[in-house]
C-alpha cells in the first residue's frame, strides 16, 4: 500500500535513462576486466618454458671488448650487486659447457645433419617443464634438451625449403631422437637427446643443471667458468630502475622481452583508460539515478511527511525506493553479464584462431568485479535515499 | 506516558509580544491521563503550533515540553516513531489523508503498523459515522466533512495515552459531531487516555474536565 502511494510521480524516462547509461558503463567495465584477463593469458601463455617476468642479461659486447680481450663474464662483486637490487626477485647464472658437443639429427635413413654445438644450463626453478621430463640421472644415456624456437624456423624455412626436405613440427621433433656425442678430458660418449620443448625467449640450447655440473667435472677439469649471462626474475619488467641500472652498468637484455612487456604495459594502459571511461559513465548514471530519486522524494514530499507523522519510521518509508534502486542495479548487472558473455564469445573465437593452444581463462574476476560494484552502488543508493527521507523529518526543526 | 507538561512554553513567533494572555503559553500546565481538556482559541493564537510541538513535528518554541519527566526536544527519531505509534494520537486540522488512496486504505495504512483495531471495528465506525458506502471511494473525491470522519477513524487505530483532536468537527453537523464525540470518548476511556480537544468556536458537546483559553 505504501508502494501504491510512493510510486506516484515515478518518471519512466528518467529511470530508463539511468538504466541504459548504467548498463553501458557496467558493460564497459566488465568487458575491460574480462578482456584484460583473456589477453593476459595470451601474453603469459606464449612461451610456456619461461615464465613471463624473466629477463636474460649479459654484458654488451663491443669492438673494444673484443680487441682488448676484456672479459664479458660477470665478476663476483657484480653478481652480488645485481642480486641486491630491489627489482630482482631471484637470480640465476647460465653455466656453459666446457666440453665438445656434436649432435646428429637422423631425419630419415638417407639424410643426416651433423653439427658441432654447445650446451648451457640454468637453475631448474627457472625452467617451467614438467619435472619428470627435466631430470638427469648419472648412468642414464638419455638427455632432455630445450631448443630455441628459431632453430626450428631456420631449419624449416631455410634448410628444408632449399633442399626439398620435409618440414618438421614441434610435435614430431619431440619424438625424433638426436644422437649426441660428447668429447673431452680423454673421454668420448654417445647420448640420446630428447627434445622436451622449444623456447622463443631463451636463445640457447638448454640441458638440466645437474647434468651440466656433472659433465663439466667429468669431461672437463671441473673448473667452472664465470657466467656470461644471467637470468633474472623481476617484479616488473617495465620498472625504470631496472632499465637505468642495466644502462649504467653497460649490460643488455633481450630486447624482445622488454618489447613484450612494453606491449603488455600499453595494453594494460589502454584497458585502464577504457575502464575509466566505463567508471565515469557508471558514475554519471549513478548521479542521474540519485537525481531522479531525489526528485521523486521531493515530489512525494507531502506523502512521505504524512507517512512519518502517522508513525512510519524513516527506514520503513525509504524501503520502497531502496528496493526499486537495488532492483534496477541487479537487473543492470545481469544484463551486463549477458552482454559481456556474448561479446566475449565473439572475440574469444578470434583468439582461438590465433592461439589454438590457449586455455580459456575464467570469468571469475569480472563476475567478482561486477558483484563488488553492485554492492558498492547499492549501498550508496540505500544510504542516499535514507538520508534524503531523514532530511524530510528534520526539515521543520 | 502519564503526563504532558508545558513549562513556560511559547512559540518563537510570539517572542516579541508582551501581551500574551493565555492559559497555556508561558504557564506551568500539566495534562493528565483520563481527563478531558478543551483548548479554545481564536485564529492565530498558536493552536496548530501546540499540536505540532507535542507531536515532535516542529520545535520552534522556547520553554520546555515534558512527557513525564523527559524533555521532548531530546528525543531521537526512533523515540518519536515509537511515541507516534504507541503513545500519542493526533487528528490534524488539515487531516493529512492520502488523496490517492481509498477511505479504507487510508485507515489501513495506519492500522497495518499498529495492528490495533480489527477490520470489523473499523467497518462499524464507518457505519456509525454514516459513511459505510464510502470505504472504497478515493479520499480525493470526498467532501471535507466525510474526510474528517475518515481521519478520526484513522486517529483511533493505534494505542495511545493521549489523543489530540484539532478542530475535529469544523465541517460536521450536530448529529455527526455527537457520534464522533461518543466514538472518541469510548475509545479514550477504553484505553484510559487523556483527551485534548481544540476548537475555534464550535466544539463537541462533552463533559470537559478543564477548559483552557489559548
Amino acid at each position: 500500500m505504501i508502494w501504491k502511494l510512493l510510486r506516484q510521480h515515478i518518471s519512466i524516462p528518467q529511470f530508463l535513462g539511468f538504466f541504459l547509461a548504467n548498463l553501458v558503463g557496467m558493460v564497459i567495465i566488465l568487458l575491460g576486466v574480462q578482456f584484460y584477463t583473456d589477453t593476459q593469458a595470451v601474453y603469459t601463455g606464449e612461451d610456456s618454458f619461461m615464465k613471463s617476468d624473466y629477463l636474460i642479461v649479459n654484458k654488451k659486447i663491443s669492438a673494444v671488448t673484443t680487441l682488448t680481450g676484456k672479459s664479458s663474464a660477470f665478476s663476483h662483486p657484480e653478481l652480488q650487486d645485481m642480486e641486491r637490487q630491489k627489482f630482482v626477485e631471484r637470480m640465476g647464472c647460465f653455466t656453459s659447457s666446457a666440453f665438445d658437443v656434436n649432435a646428429t639429427f637422423d631425419l630419415d635413413q638417407m639424410t643426416n645433419i651433423s653439427t658441432d654445438m654447445f650446451f648451457e644450463a640454468v637453475p631448474d626453478e627457472f625452467v617451467d617443464v614438467k619435472s619428470e621430463d627435466w631430470t638427469f640421472r648419472q648412468g642414464v644415456k638419455e638427455l632432455p634438451i630445450i631448443l630455441p624456437r628459431n632453430y626450428l624456423d631456420l631449419y624449416n624455412f631455410g634448410y628444408a625449403q632449399s633442399r626439398n626436405m620435409p618440414k618438421l613440427s614441434e610435435g614430431i621433433l619431440g619424438v625424433i631422437k638426436l644422437k649426441i656425442n660428447i668429447r673431452g678430458n680423454g673421454r668420448n660418449d654417445e647420448y640420446v637427446g630428447r627434445i622436451v620443448g622449444f623456447s622463443s625467449r631463451l636463445n640457447t640450447i638448454l640441458v638440466p643443471q645437474p647434468f651440466m655440473d656433472w659433465a663439466n667435472s667429468y669431461y672437463a677439469d671441473g673448473k667452472s667458468n664465470a657466467p656470461t649471462r644471467l637470468i633474472l626474475e623481476v617484479n616488473n619488467p617495465t620498472d625504470e630502475h631496472l632499465t637505468t641500472y642495466l644502462q649504467d652498468n653497460n649490460y643488455e637484455t633481450d630486447q624482445d622481452k622488454l618489447d613484450a612487456s612494453k606491449t603488455t604495459f600499453m595494453l594494460r594502459m589502454i584497458v585502464g583508460i577504457v575502464m575509466s571511461v566505463g567508471v565515469v559513465i557508471s558514475l554519471l548514471a549513478l548521479y542521474v539515478l540519485m537525481l531522479s530519486v531525489y526528485l521523486l522524494v521531493e515530489k512525494n514530499n507531502t506523502k512521505l511527511e504524512n507517512l512519518l507523522l502517522i508513525g512510519y519510521s524513516p527506514a520503513r518509508v525509504s524501503r520502497p525506493y531502496q528496493i526499486l534502486t537495488i532492483g534496477l542495479n541487479v537487473l543492470v548487472l545481469l544484463i551486463a553479464f549477458v552482454v559481456m558473455f556474448v561479446v566475449r564469445n565473439i572475440y574469444m573465437e578470434m583468439f582461438q584462431n590465433f592461439f589454438p593452444e590457449l586455455e580459456t581463462p575464467s570469468v571469475a574476476l569480472s563476475l567478482a568485479v561486477g558483484l563488488f560494484l553492485l554492492v558498492i552502488v547499492s549501498t550508496v543508493n540505500v544510504i542516499a535515499v535514507y538520508t534524503k527521507v531523514k532530511s524530510i523529518w528534520n526539515r521543520k526543526s | 506516558m502519564e503526563t504532558i507538561s508545558l513549562q513556560n512554553t511559547l512559540p518563537n513567533v510570539f517572542a516579541q509580544r508582551n501581551d500574551v494572555d493565555s492559559d497555556v503559553w508561558l504557564q506551568n500546565l500539566t495534562f493528565e491521563k483520563q481527563k478531558l481538556y478543551l483548548v479554545e482559541a481564536n485564529s492565530g493564537t498558536g493552536k496548530s503550533s501546540l499540536c505540532s510541538y507535542m507531536f515532535g513535528y516542529r520545535h520552534d518554541y522556547s520553554g520546555k515540553i515534558l512527557f513525564d519527566k523527559d524533555d521532548i526536544s531530546q528525543y531521537s527519531v526512533g523515540q518519536w516513531v515509537k511515541i507516534r505509534q504507541k503513545s500519542l494520537a493526533l487528528l490534524w486540522q488539515e487531516l493529512r489523508l492520502f488523496p490517492e488512496l481509498t477511505a479504507m486504505e487510508n485507515v489501513e495504512i495506519k492500522n497495518n503498523i499498529t495492528g490495533c483495531q480489527t477490520k470489523e471495528q473499523i467497518l462499524r465506525w464507518f457505519e456509525m459515522l454514516g459513511i459505510p458506502d464510502k470505504t472504497d471511494a478515493l479520499i480525493g473525491r470526498m467532501s471535507f466533512g466525510q474526510q474528517q470522519r475518515v481521519a478520526m477513524i484513522r486517529t483511533l487505530c493505534q494505542p495511545f495515552d493521549f489523543v489530540f483532536v484539532d478542530e475535529p468537527i469544523s465541517h460536521l453537523d450536530d448529529s455527526n459531531s455527537r457520534i464522533m464525540g461518543d466514538i472518541l470518548m469510548t475509545e479514550a476511556n477504553k484505553q484510559g487516555a487523556g483527551v485534548i480537544v481544540t476548537s475555534i468556536g464550535k466544539h463537541m458537546d462533552l463533559k470537559y474536565d478543564k477548559i483552557l483559553k489559548l
